[in-house]
């Protein structure tokens, strides 16, 4: 009899039991992953990259031989001095202003499908992806005259991949990819260190223009 | 009838203590604070619900300090997932009835 009476007012409320399993969806998603990370920013960071591989190139090529193209000269010969803060700089002015434009643009997207963007788990996806990102920063910087060029050029897009694996598991789920390419990208670059910097400028120029887009189709944002 | 209704647990009819669980389920432990973030509920709301949890054996509390202020943690317990995963099947299996 009791049963009976739950069971009636249970089965009359259909429209509660989908508003609870939709408040269960949509809580376990958002208290476990930053859903805000915006595919244009992706894009941005894509065309600042190639950007900076084009500057990378003049630097480059306004130092050293024309048959050297796509290489990177030795740090560790005094002559190169100049040549390599210049193109260290050029990488850092890449870094920044992609990382300014996806919390530019995140923040946005937050903002508009009304979400926090500043939540627990923001932080944590951070501290997973400055820690690889940070040591990769210090062990190229440690490093950099003692080994061949192209290494330390290997070096940004391996570390770079491996904290973009590290902080997906707090983000889309396609970003893993994106890190498991990025490391690929930086293993192929130590083969062919002839061709150095369009390998980097396919890293994280093209790499990031194709996932951008992907990723603002298919989140729309 | 009666099996789907053995698994819709009265404990979680109210939406905050289903947003705990659900939260809980999949961070396993959380602060007071960042709970209240991601539910979007007052201080005394949220506390008696995580009290109403506690009591049924669903979470767990373990009070330490940091930095000497008080810090609370919450962790989902054995029997709480048990039961949140059969009341999530019950619900599903109530709304394909239909």
């Amino acid at each position: 009899m009791c049963y009976k009476v739950l069971y009636i007012i249970v089965m009359n409320q259909p429209d509660q039991h989908l508003e609870d399993i939709k408040v269960i969806k949509k809580l376990m998603e958002e208290s476990s992953r930053f859903l805000s990370l915006s595919g244009i920013s992706g894009i941005i960071a894509g065309l600042l990259a190639i950007a900076g591989a084009v500057a990378a190139k003049l630097i480059i090529t306004g130092s050293s031989p024309a048959e050297d193209w796509y290489a990177v000269p030795f740090a560790g010969d005094p002559a190169n001095n100049r040549t390599v803060f210049l193109l260290l700089a050029d990488m850092a002015v890449v870094l920044v202003l992609s990382f300014g434009a996806a919390v530019l643009f995140s923040s946005r997207k937050a903002r508009k499908s009304g979400r926090n963007a500043w939540t627990p788990i923001t932080r944590r996806m951070l501290a997973s992806l400055f820690i690889p990102l940070v040591t990769g920063g210090l062990f190229i910087l440690l490093t950099l005259s003692r080994v061949p060029a192209n290494v330390t050029v290997a070096s940004t897009l391996i570390f770079y991949g491996l904290a973009v694996i590290s902080a997906g598991k707090f983000t889309l789920g396609e970003i893993h990819w994106l890190g498991v390419l990025e490391v690929a990208t930086g293993l192929i670059c130590l083969m062919l260190p002839q061709w150095s910097i369009l390998i980097w400028a396919v890293g994280f120029g093209a790499i990031h223009i194709v996932y951008g887009l992907f990723m603002h189709l298919r989140y729309k944002g | 009838m009666k099996k789907v209704l053995e698994n819709f647990n009265k404990a979680f009819e109210s939406r905050v203590r289903l947003g705990i669980m659900s939260v809980l389920a999949v961070n396993r432990s959380m602060d007071f604070i960042s709970l209240r973030e991601a539910l979007e509920v007052t201080d005394g709301n949220l506390a008696s619900h995580l009290r109403a949890l506690e009591d049924a054996g669903f979470i767990s509390i373990e009070k330490s300090f940091i930095d000497r202020k008080p810090n609370t943690k919450y962790t989902i317990t054995e029997e709480g997932m048990d039961s949140f995963r059969h009341h999530i099947k019950a619900l599903e299996d109530l709304i394909n009835k239909q």
